[in-house]
């Protein structure tokens, strides 16, 4: 127990509390360390910034957009997974591959497949005579695309979850519900789900804490826009501490960001927990 | 004081060293704002060498430590330079932490066209034109340098930098897609009217299977660092300006309207998915033969038109020439990477003398005809360069930096110019993407701005 | 909570080897069985399709990646690897992350297991809670961090060195450890170090002669995955290196921000293959433990 307290006290706690005394003061270029105390200052224009609050609602519509298809898509492909063969093992090993891809290649590399002049799959769909599309044309298909790319990093660490899982079910209550004489559907209701429920919900919140930090894909691809349409909140932190050497404010985002994620997190954890105990 | 050439002396630069070396013990803990060391670190010896290190912007720092440093070490035998590569994202904030450190382990920095008012007014950077002018060699010729690239590391009257790698926002054409097409090829007289008038007849079926397979234009849409400076580009050929000398926003004009609505336009003549296309893709696109015109920054020439592994092109069948003509003058947008020393450095004499080496007209001649990177100085542009594809290009580089110097056509000149450049790409970037009006969105840009140099 | 521990115990360890049984099983398969595994395999290829594309890039000359219609046959080149490792000096880098993402997978996998096996055999009340908080922590957004590690380094003098980049991914590896190990140590009857402790073990004795040897498949799954999350980090990457210590992941970001050549992403596919082989190899390798790893941990939050 005491190594990892003492690690995590100096690379988490410590670091975090430093982000919190940065977001209450000013914070002083000259010297590069925070100077002046504050007070809640960074946090009242922090809240007030338009781009702040529209990048926050970007982050929610990707979240909103891409956590329930990839739980979808992790589960379908872990039930396909899980069949008995002999290549099960190397099918598993080689859907880790996309996890491992840099960020910045394999949103490179996606930009170049959907590219609508060069890419794959305009001329796929050129094969059949169908006109290609834009992508990243507009601010809704940009989130689409975006959320595309993102699912074809994450699915496979959820199936591969997923599938794990499912494979710990116990398998005498679908023998039971066989002999009883269940049809797949009264299975699925009556056996599969109430089991499968708190998986699902532990897998999500898995998933959830993975997805709120998510921002090279976005940063390899649209950089945020058009416009501001795909600015999630980790991306604009990033920039307006980086780039634009607002420290202070961004510290003050960052920590306006980690209450919002813990407390939703702790939502999801308790959920996931009740759906656990009611079995 | 009277300029000494210290690598003449020796035993002079030996005692140089120890006054620094125990100068520096001594001032080890005052880390900026102080006088910068008279000591001056010196040239380093046979015996004991001098080091100093640079942080580079990563497209350039590898070439630099590879071929550069051993050229410069012909003349500086016994100056060490490092060169580290680091990314365009974090060398700013990276500079400001070095620049107020202690113990710094940089003494160098390649600093981007905005960002020397930034580290100026934050103290972290030497004054050279006055504090090392001890160390400045009686030759080196500050009036030949070109006022545009000069100017880009000059702040509240110092001079804080010196232009290694000069760019200019410039446009290359597809002589080849013009012919096709049965347009004129372009000058330099060319007007944005008569350019937008002729951008229509560039899209176009080049191989006659009924679908256009070849466009107008290429330039950066998506929202970045990159995408203002055509807009500003096309303001300032009209006579506009970003701020008057109050720095309050002058652009949500006419001017500036019809400027954004230009780069906005355009895009109905550009590629299909042009509206993501950063620095790269338009290259790639022109690269291709795909589009007949880009506007991009002429450092990309070589491999748009001249190193066949990159391009299907060849420098007969590109011209480059300054962007078209406004109301006022021809347009064209200013991009220079400076040299510039930390005031915390051990070793401002070392440091000073690869920046004046570099910017020197025979390191200017070796790295245009080595690097094919740009010089800024009057005399190399009026050499004959070693290479015949370069000729042209110089040409319209010395134009370039006449309009950019008549027209101030660069990014806003302030401290916060990188909080502004974000908030012109993100409302630009609105316009272009039609979620507003280009009215709208430089209403809005002038408001935000407003706000933020109101703080 | 109590079901899904003892369902875990109801689960038959699955033969790798084709067992004459099973080989018998498959011979009667169903259509249904059958179209499962196809589609699974179908569905697998379509994952490592944009890879394939990312291969034949790599071996592109930089004038035949952009074409229509996509060159299918082209006269493949190394150039793109030759130039990545030359002019992208990807070597060092490459040394420097395997160093890096195996040292923060050690560091955690040692420090977070026990701390995870502590937590599981905690009989306090606040263990919930605790357990919580570490999941949580998980998801503390890395810039919150960033900013105060680029200080600290700085002050401490250990900007650019590999020990910096090992304990910044700590931050993030360890939670993650703990969070798997503490799952599958729950799931350990608390029999076995009670047997092994009448024999004479001490505490951490039968931690590191019993649990440990027990738990061996599920840690280096733990290893496996902690690896991964530290190989491909770009954050702290960026900022806490300069020279000594530069990622690949770095590396490779600088190369599609090249502003005076632009994107060469012929010679990005190429980096980006030479990054992905050593994890897929090392996958292969243990491939059999990533999922029974995963099985006993993961759903014990």
């Amino acid at each position: 127990m005491l190594p990892a307290t003492v690690l995590l006290v100096a690379v988490l706690a410590y670091p975090l509390l430093y982000t919190v005394q940065i977001s209450l003061s000013e914070f002083d270029l000259a010297t590069f360390a925070p100077a002046d105390w504050t007070g809640l200052d960074n946090y009242t224009a922090a809240l007030a910034n338009e781009s702040f609050q529209n990048s926050l609602v970007v982050t929610a519509v990707y979240l909103v957009l891409a956590l329930p298809l990839q739980i979808v898509l992790g589960f379908g492909i872990a039930y396909l997974m899980n069949a008995e063969w002999r290549g099960r093992g190397v099918v598993r090993a080689l859907f880790l591959i996309p996890m491992v891809v840099a960020p910045v290649v394999s949103g490179g590399i996606w930009k170049m497949i959907l590219d609508p002049l060069w890419g794959g799959v305009s001329w796929f769909l050129g094969l059949f005579g169908l006109p290609p599309i834009d992508w990243f044309g507009d601010a809704t298909m940009s989130m689409i695309s975006i959320v595309l790319i993102d699912t074809w990093r994450s699915v496979p660490f959820v199936a591969l979850i997923a599938s794990a899982a499912l494979l710990s079910l116990p398998s005498d209550l679908f023998e039971a519900a066989k002999v009883d004489g269940a049809n797949w559907w009264q299975t699925m209701r009556s056996v599969s789900l109430p089991l499968l429920a708190p998986i699902i919900a532990a897998t999500f919140v898995v998933r959830w804490l993975g997805a709120v930090k998510m921002f090279d894909v976005i940063l390899a691809t649209t950089n945020g826009g058009p416009g501001e349409a795909t600015n999630v909140v980790n991306l604009f932190i990033y920039q307006q501490a980086f780039r634009l050497l607002k420290f202070s404010e961004s510290s003050a985002m960052a920590v306006i960001v980690l209450v919002i994620t813990m407390i939703l997190t702790f939502v999801f954890l308790s959920v996931s927990k009740k759906l656990e105990d009611r079995l | 004081m009277v300029p000494i050439r210290w690598h003449q002396h020796r035993r002079a630069v030996a005692l140089g060293i120890a006054v620094a070396a125990s100068l520096t013990a001594l001032t080890a803990c005052s880390p900026s704002g102080g006088d910068p060391s008279p000591g001056g670190g010196g040239l380093g010896t046979a015996e004991e060498h001098v080091e100093i290190t640079m942080m580079s912007n990563d497209a350039f720092a590898q070439q630099w430590q590879d071929e550069l440093v051993p050229e410069f070490n012909k003349a500086y035998p016994y100056i060490d330079v490092t060169i580290d590569a680091i990314p365009y994202t974090e060398l700013l904030a990276k500079g400001l932490l070095n620049g107020t450190d202690t113990d710094p382990e940089y003494d160098l920095i390649t600093l981007d066209d905005p960002w020397t008012p930034q580290l100026a007014e934050a103290g972290v950077l030497y004054e050279l034109k006055t504090d090392a002018d001890e160390w400045t060699d009686p030759d080196y010729d500050w009036d030949d340098f070109n006022t545009a690239p000069l100017a880009a590391s000059e702040w509240d009257g110092g001079q804080y930098g010196v232009p290694l790698r000069s760019n200019m926002l410039l446009m290359f054409y597809n002589k080849d897609l013009y012919a096709k097409a049965g347009l004129p090829e372009p000058t330099p007289e060319l007007t944005w009217d008569e350019y937008l008038e002729q951008a229509p007849q560039l899209v176009q079926d080049t191989d006659g299977d009924g679908t256009d397979d070849s466009w107008a234009v290429g330039l950066t849409w998506v929202r970045g660092v990159l995408s203002p400076p055509f807009w500003q580009a096309v303001l300032n050929s009209d006579g506009g300006a970003l701020f008057d000398d109050g720095m309050d926003p002058t652009f949500a004009t006419d001017a500036g309207v019809e400027a954004l609505q230009t780069q906005v336009d355009l895009l109905e003549y550009a590629p299909p998915g042009a509206l993501t296309y950063n620095y790269t893709e338009p290259l790639d696109a022109f690269r291709q033969g795909k589009v007949a015109t880009i506007f991009t920054w002429g450092s990309a020439f070589k491999s748009a038109a001249v190193d066949p592994n990159v391009t299907t092109l060849t420098p007969d069948q590109v011209g480059i020439q300054t962007m078209p003509v406004g109301s006022e003058s021809a347009s064209t947008h200013r991009g220079i990477w400076s040299g510039s020393m930390f005031k915390n450095t051990k070793n401002p004499e070392a440091a000073w003398a690869l920046l004046q080496w570099m910017s020197s007209k025979e390191g200017e001649v070796w790295t245009t005809n080595t690097l094919g990177s740009f010089p800024a100085r009057k005399s190399t542009l009026a050499e004959t360069p070693a290479e015949d594809w370069l000729v042209p290009v110089l040409a319209t580089l010395q134009s370039a930096y006449d309009v950019a110097a008549e027209g101030e056509m660069w990014r806003p000149r302030s401290p916060e110019s990188n909080a502004i450049q974000e908030i012109l790409a993100d409302q630009t970037s609105a316009a272009v993407q039609g979620q507003a009006s280009a009215q709208e969105a430089l209403d809005k840009a002038a408001d935000q701005i407003d706000e933020l140099l109101a703080k | 909570m109590s079901t899904l521990t003892e369902a875990r115990r109801d689960v038959v360890p699955i033969p790798e080897t084709p067992s004459p049984a099973r080989r018998r099983r498959a011979d009667r398969r169903r259509p249904g069985e059958r179209a499962r595994i196809w589609s699974g395999a179908i569905v697998c290829a379509l994952f490592l399709l944009p890879l394939l594309w990312m291969l034949l890039t790599s071996f592109k000359q930089q004038r035949d990646i952009f074409t229509v219609p996509p060159t299918i046959f082209f006269d493949p080149t190394l150039a793109q690897y030759i130039d990545a490792f030359s002019r992208g000096d990807l070597g060092p880098k490459l040394v420097n992350t395997v160093i890096v993402a195996l040292g923060a997978g050690l560091v955690s996998l040692v420090a977070g297991a026990m701390a995870g096996y502590a937590l599981s055999r905690l009989n306090i009340r606040g263990a919930g809670v605790i357990g919580a908080l570490i999941l949580a922590s998980r998801g503390v957004p890395p810039i919150a961090l960033a900013v105060p590690m680029f200080l600290v380094a700085r002050t401490l003098g250990i900007m650019d060195t590999h020990i910096t980049l090992i304990l910044a991914y700590c931050s993030f590896v360890i939670p993650y450890v703990m969070w798997l190990t503490r799952g599958f140590f729950l799931a350990l009857p608390k029999e076995l170090e009670e047997a092994a402790m009448l024999d004479g073990c001490s505490k951490m004795g039968a931690f590191f002669r019993i649990i440990v040897p027990i738990s061996a498949p599920g840690l280096i799954s733990t290893f496996i995955f902690s690896v991964i999350l530290a190989w491909e980090e770009l954050l702290f990457a960026l900022v806490l290196t300069n020279r000594d210590a530069t990622t690949v992941p770095v590396a490779i970001a600088g190369m599609a921000g090249d502003t005076e050549t632009g994107a060469n992403w012929g010679a990005l596919a190429a980096a980006g293959m030479v990054t992905v082989i050593p994890v897929v190899i090392l996958a292969l390798v243990v491939q059999k433990w990533l999922i029974r790893g995963l099985a006993d941990g993961a759903m014990k939050g």
